[in-house]
């Protein structure tokens, strides 16, 4: 899985890395990053949450989603 | 006063401006989120009608489609867009892609590091207004206390003079709470009031911003000062204005029209939030002494105990918007043209995302409330609210423990704003 954080609209707020430190930094630009390009599949509910909890929308998550 | 009948649908009027000063709105809110979660009010005269949501996810949902649910026909209940007009001009009240491209001259002002830097100063300023205030018996905590803190920090951010600063909170005051007699300047008139705070503040930035040498100091009235364009018509006259904002001046040129809205939206949206959930805030803290104690034995719970405050006071009451294109919202058609309302301390007591949801509680965790709002329109300053809060309430526990009231609070007659004007306090 991997994940991407829109720089367009990241602004800190830093949500993300509360939620998964090991996978988002807050880097010298104030703005969140991705500390690895490929994400372990057992992180999507983290990620998800993440996702979900940025409150500008910054995070999109591609990659095989869980049989539904 | 809880009434004998109890509140039925047909009784709701959520444009009672009485009822926001004098009732307990949350009755009439869990009303509407247990039986109509998306309700109905038809139009009158002063207000077109709108479509009210309550629900947690409702709100999200249309949060999360700024395209769909814009906000350039408006984000007052009260703001007819037929005689509106701002509206297109501000940030707070523009689309996709303009609303980025506006956030983003002014954002870096705004990041962590940037709030981070602040911190010092906005302890100090505090420090100060608490020392001050305790050398009285009495204080009223609104003007006294809360108020000065947010005025002073975004002054200070904006580079308005010292001595304007009691200009700029009557301005807003006026600007924010036109339905209102105290802040009325002409008796009974709402849209004079604004309109008349509105082309004071206009006149105000104008000169401010023409006294500017450009992004050279760093203030963002310097940064906004700096990204002007010449206009092709009347400067800053917005009654014969036509521009459509964003055409046939560069991507990054703000006409100076756009640059007075931006200044008045970042003096307004800068102070009288967080001075209500600072005044809210301690309200609650006085209502609820067990938790005000488990506060002042603790303070490192105070980042925690602030979310709850901010969950509690939810100081805007909402934000409107208008259907772009015919839609649903939780299976409630919604028609191309019609307003939906926001109702955010509404979302902030969803019995189904908040576990004992009228209960205040400075230890709760999780609280994704939504009083910032949700998505593109995001509120801009939270970081720097939830500072100038932490700050505030971590000094307010140490020097003034034992603040009470003195007398009844008086709350601002708005839809808009959830506000207090006066709160009578005495420091024990």
């Amino acid at each position: 899985m991997k994940a991407t954080v829109d720089p367009s609209r990241c602004e800190g707020n830093a949500r993300c890395i509360g939620v998964a430190p090991g996978v988002f930094e807050l880097g010298d630009d104030d703005q969140a990053h991705v500390r690895a390009g490929d994400i372990a599949e057992e992180l999507r509910p983290l990620m998800e949450q993440a996702a979900r909890l940025c409150p500008r929308q910054a995070i999109s998550l591609e990659g095989q989603k869980a049989q539904s | 006063m809880t009434q004998a009948a109890p509140l039925r649908l047909v009784d709701v009027d959520l444009t009672n401006l009485d009822q926001f000063a004098h009732a307990d709105m949350h009755e009439v809110w869990r009303l509407l989120r247990a039986e109509a979660p998306v309700f109905w009010t038809n139009g009158t005269p002063t207000y077109p009608g709108f479509w009210s949501l309550t629900k947690y996810e409702g709100i999200l949902e249309v949060s999360r489609d700024p395209v769909t649910f814009g906000s350039s026909g408006g984000i007052q209940l009260t703001t007819d867009p037929r005689t509106s007009h701002s509206l297109g001009k501000s940030m707070i009240t523009s689309d996709p892609p303009r609303h980025a491209h506006l956030r983003q001259l002014v954002n870096k002002g705004f990041t962590p590091r940037m709030v981070t830097m602040l911190e010092p100063q906005i302890r100090g300023i505090t420090v100060s207004i608490l020392e001050e205030a305790a050398r009285q018996a009495r204080a009223d905590f609104v003007g006294d206390i809360a108020a000065r803190l947010p005025l002073a920090v975004i002054c200070g951010m904006m580079g308005i003079p010292r001595d304007d600063w009691t200009l700029m909170f009557e301005l807003t005051n006026r600007a924010l709470g036109p339905d209102d007699a105290e802040y009325q300047t002409v008796a009974g008139d709402r849209s004079a009031t604004r309109r008349q705070a509105a082309a004071e503040m206009t006149a105000y930035f104008g000169r401010l911003l023409s006294e500017r040498p450009g992004t050279q100091s760093g203030d963002l009235v310097s940064i906004l000062a700096g990204q002007a364009v010449p206009l092709p018509l009347g400067e800053g006259d917005s009654s014969t204005s036509p521009l459509p904002v964003g055409e046939g001046q560069g991507e990054g040129g703000l006409t100076n029209e756009e640059s007075i809205h931006f200044c008045r939206l970042l003096i307004q949206a800068g102070n009288e939030t967080t001075r209500n959930a600072i005044s809210g805030g301690m309200l609650a803290l006085i209502e609820h002494p067990a938790q005000r104690d488990i506060l002042s034995a603790d303070r490192t719970l105070v980042p925690i105990a602030v979310e709850e405050i901010l969950r509690w006071v939810s100081p805007v009451l909402h934000m409107a918007r208008t259907a772009t294109r015919d839609a649903e919202i939780s299976g409630q058609p919604i028609r191309a043209g019609e307003r939906v309302v926001l109702w955010y301390p509404s979302a902030n007591r969803d019995e189904d995302i908040f576990p004992e949801a009228d209960r205040f509680d400075v230890r709760r965790i999780p609280n994704e409330h939504l009083a910032f709002g949700y998505g593109e329109h995001f509120c801009l300053g939270a970081g720097l609210a939830r500072l100038e809060l932490r700050v505030m309430f971590d000094e307010l526990l140490q020097r003034l423990p034992t603040i009470e009231l003195d007398g009844p609070i008086e709350r601002l007659r708005s839809n808009f704003l959830g506000g207090i004007k006066h709160m009578p306090v005495r420091f024990g």
